[in-house]
């Protein structure tokens, strides 16, 4: 068992929101009102001593006048209209720094995001020949491993082989199961189906992981609570 | 809607029914002792790296020793026990191999956890240094930045000069003043970002340092977000490599096993040591789901009958 | 004045945002990255203002009004003014740099990253842990084979977790490779179908807000 009061804290906080399981009580939510509390002193102290103090009060204690210390204070003076919030007849100010940012972003945003989220991706999605270089070596390997009887393997190597193509027209379904402007008739009803079965694969493989996602994060509390805690486990 | 057959007054629930019927509690119960279980008798796991894993670990492998790898630590407390044990192996990754490390947070939760890390595999490395050339010094051949805001800056800021985004480091002391800034100086002395995220923050990455400046970017993420960053791995190799989850810490910490025996001889695998318990809670939760719904559908059967 | 200068902003600052994607002149270059440094950067910071007034009224109020549980709204203010305090004075956020006000008394730590370590890991790491049994629940009592889609969904969650444990060799040794599969292609496809849709999805909307056609982000008043 540890002998570390640090450790006994974590652990105490550690059952006490393990006990919402049951259902909600005080020690949970004095566990939770501690943390909102921690925490956002926490993040005071990073934003002070990370960006304020290097980037605005050391630039004033220095004294010297250049362009880095007149845009940090230009800076801080749109960052103080944010307090204007709480002045009901000055609280439309609070939208100038909100706009500058914003507008920045937003703008920063629209050519990258586009050619990173858009273009390479449709790049990645259409079918190239460089994508049949290894379709015969695949396609040889599956009739081979069909003569062994194999036909797990083979089903693999054949799927592998037609990857890209599936891809293509698996994202092509995708977009025209979310095509709600216009009747499902025609090429338009086939094509959603198809897309509704890879939208459910996509799901399906996202379920499979979140479930290692979720078992992983409690693996790591029970490891604390009988290594590090009680010193079961060694 | 969950479905749980209707109890009329003086009927007798069949086995299927009662199945349906059990308190959440007992379920609680067997997925607690599905993780804990193997926690006491653990069995022999040797994790197969997937393809994904193998070429963020080439590429980080193959660097040259005069680029330097950078690690941005952008996850928080809690999914920290999924993305923990990657920072670990990548940092170690990097050591052994003496590669310049820089890392930074751009979400302030991540520093707290960057700063362990870098302190475990230091001292490790260190304890087991022969001479003083063959330890690890802070300034010379690792750096941890810490935090700074917004994403813009940073991400941008970092194909400029490093030292106008980062004037400090965690430590507070001003940048410029150490060695290792003249070695980093932008993009160009880096081989690969790796971000190690529970957000869209790697997207970030790539949106924003990538497009520009053509920087590597790898990734490790949780496995919640994983399924969603496959399409920027798969043909694009927008991410380099890619690890998801705790499955893709275990993959990793086997090839540096291999890679590196003396270097991680007797050093913890977290995400391995975990792996066993891991099994053992999907094949309760598969349990779940199976029996789940062959109770629907045999409850379902007797209604219909009925 | 009070809605036009922001939109006038904002339709500025969003050009120009675009414009430093086109022109490689080192000038604008350079005046972005002045702005990026320095002036972007301290704004930012301020918004932190804004939220921490934000839940230290919510609290204050709750224990004015005494409203229900307004007793631990104490523990937050308590131990955020604590916390504050000794990451302002005691040196940082790491324990390299030594600060007024000293953070050990003998050999217990109180340092900031004593109390990260050590109060908000366990609490944040629990409350995330604890939804494993709510998603075990959940699977049990809701994840049903009603129809084709439920499935299809339910056969590639099956194999992905089957994949993702080393010992899925032993059942079947394709099986790893069949969950690389659905993660390589399928999922691939329909994550990037629905990417798309996100990515002109969100392209349109920050044009919107540049040009002055999205104007929530004003607030209701005039």
């Amino acid at each position: 068992m540890s002998h570390d009061p640090w450790v006994w804290v974590a652990a105490i906080l550690t059952l006490a929101v393990f006990s919402f399981l049951y259902r909600e009580n005080p020690f949970y939510r004095v566990a939770e009102h501690l943390v909102v509390g921690v925490a956002n002193g926490y993040f005071i102290t990073a934003e002070y001593h990370q960006i304020l103090k290097p980037g605005l009060i050391d630039l004033i204690a220095r004294g010297q006048l250049n362009i880095e210390l007149v845009l940090s204070v230009l800076g801080a003076l749109l960052g103080l209209l944010y307090v204007m919030r709480f002045f009901p007849k000055a609280s439309w100010l609070v939208r100038i720094p909100i706009a500058i940012t914003l507008g920045y972003g937003s703008g920063y945003a629209i050519p990258r995001g586009m050619d990173a989220s858009v273009l390479r991706q449709v790049g990645g999605t259409l079918v190239t020949p460089s994508d049949f270089t290894h379709f015969p070596a695949l396609m040889a390997q599956a009739g081979q491993q069909l003569a062994h009887w194999r036909i797990d393997q083979a089903l693999l190597s054949v799927l592998n082989a037609f990857g890209q193509p599936i891809i293509m027209l698996g994202a092509i379904a995708t977009v025209a199961y979310f095509y709600f402007s216009s009747e499902r008739k025609g090429i338009l009803k086939p094509l959603s189906t198809a897309g509704i079965v890879f939208i459910m694969l996509g799901f399906g493989a996202s379920f499979g992981y979140t479930v290692m996602a979720r078992i992983s994060l409690l693996i790591g509390r029970f490891q604390f609570l009988f290594r590090d805690w009680l010193g079961l486990i060694h | 809607m969950p479905d749980k057959p209707a109890a009329t007054p003086g009927t007798r629930l069949t086995f299927w029914e009662s199945m349906l019927r059990i308190p959440r509690q007992v379920v609680y119960l067997f997925i607690a002792l599905a993780v804990i279980v193997p926690l006491f008798a653990p069995f022999v796991i040797r994790p197969t790296p997937s393809e994904p894993v193998v070429s963020l670990y080439n590429v980080i492998d193959s660097m040259p020793l005069e680029r330097a790898l950078v690690l941005s630590v952008d996850y928080t407390p809690d999914i920290e026990p999924e993305l923990h044990p990657m920072t670990i192996v990548l940092l170690r990754h990097a050591f052994a191999r003496r590669l310049k490390v820089g890392v930074l947070c751009l979400q302030i939760p991540g520093i707290g956890l960057a700063d362990m890390a870098i302190n475990q595999v230091v001292e490790e490395f260190n304890s087991r240094a022969r001479t003083p050339q063959d330890s690890l010094r802070y300034g010379v051949d690792y750096i941890f930045w810490g935090f700074q805001t917004p994403l813009l800056t940073v991400l941008t800021g970092m194909g400029e000069d490093i030292t106008k985004v980062f004037p400090v480091d965690a430590n507070r002391t001003r940048t410029d003043s150490l060695p290792i800034s003249r070695e980093i100086r932008n993009y160009n002395n880096i081989g690969m970002v790796v971000s190690i995220a529970g957000s869209s923050l790697p997207l970030s990455w790539i949106t924003y340092a990538q497009t520009v400046f053509g920087v590597k970017i790898g990734t490790g993420i949780t496995a919640v977000s994983a399924a969603d960053f496959y399409p920027y791995y798969s043909k694009t190799r927008q991410f380099s490599g890619l690890l998801a989850g705790m499955k893709g810490a275990a993959e990793y910490e086997q090839l540096v096993a291999d890679g590196y025996p003396r270097s991680t001889a007797g050093l913890r695998r977290l995400a391995t040591e975990r792996m066993a318990s891991q099994t053992t809670a999907h094949a309760a939760i598969m349990l779940l789901i199976i029996i789940g719904n062959v109770a629907f559908f045999a409850t379902r059967k007797r209604k219909v009958k009925s | 004045m009070k809605r036009r200068l922001p939109l006038a902003l904002v339709l500025i600052f969003g050009i120009w945002g675009i414009l430093t994607f086109f022109l490689p002149h080192s000038v604008p270059q350079e005046i972005d990255s002045l702005f990026r440094n320095n002036t972007l950067r301290i704004m930012v910071v301020f918004a932190l203002i804004l939220g921490l007034s934000s839940l230290i009224r919510h609290h204050s109020e709750k224990i004015r009004r005494r409203r229900e549980y307004y007793q631990y709204s104490w523990i937050t203010l308590i131990s955020l003014f604590i916390t504050a305090v000794i990451g302002l004075f005691g040196g940082g956020l790491t324990p390299a740099h030594h600060g007024l006000l000293p953070t050990s008394i003998g050999g217990f730590s109180f340092h900031i990253a004593t109390l990260y370590r050590y109060i908000i890991i366990p609490v944040q790491a629990s409350m995330f842990a604890i939804l494993a049994f709510f998603m075990a629940s959940a699977s049990y009592r809701a994840f049903r084979a009603r129809n084709m889609a439920a499935t299809v969904l339910l056969v590639a969650a099956f194999i992905v977790m089957l994949g993702s444990v080393p010992l899925s060799r032993q059942i079947l040794d394709t099986l790893p490779g069949f969950a690389q599969f659905i993660l390589d292609v399928p999922n691939t496809a329909s994550k990037r179908g629905i990417a798309f849709g996100v990515g002109l999805g969100s392209i349109a909307t920050s044009l919107k807000i540049i040009l002055g056609i999205e104007r929530g982000w004003l607030g209701g008043e005039k």
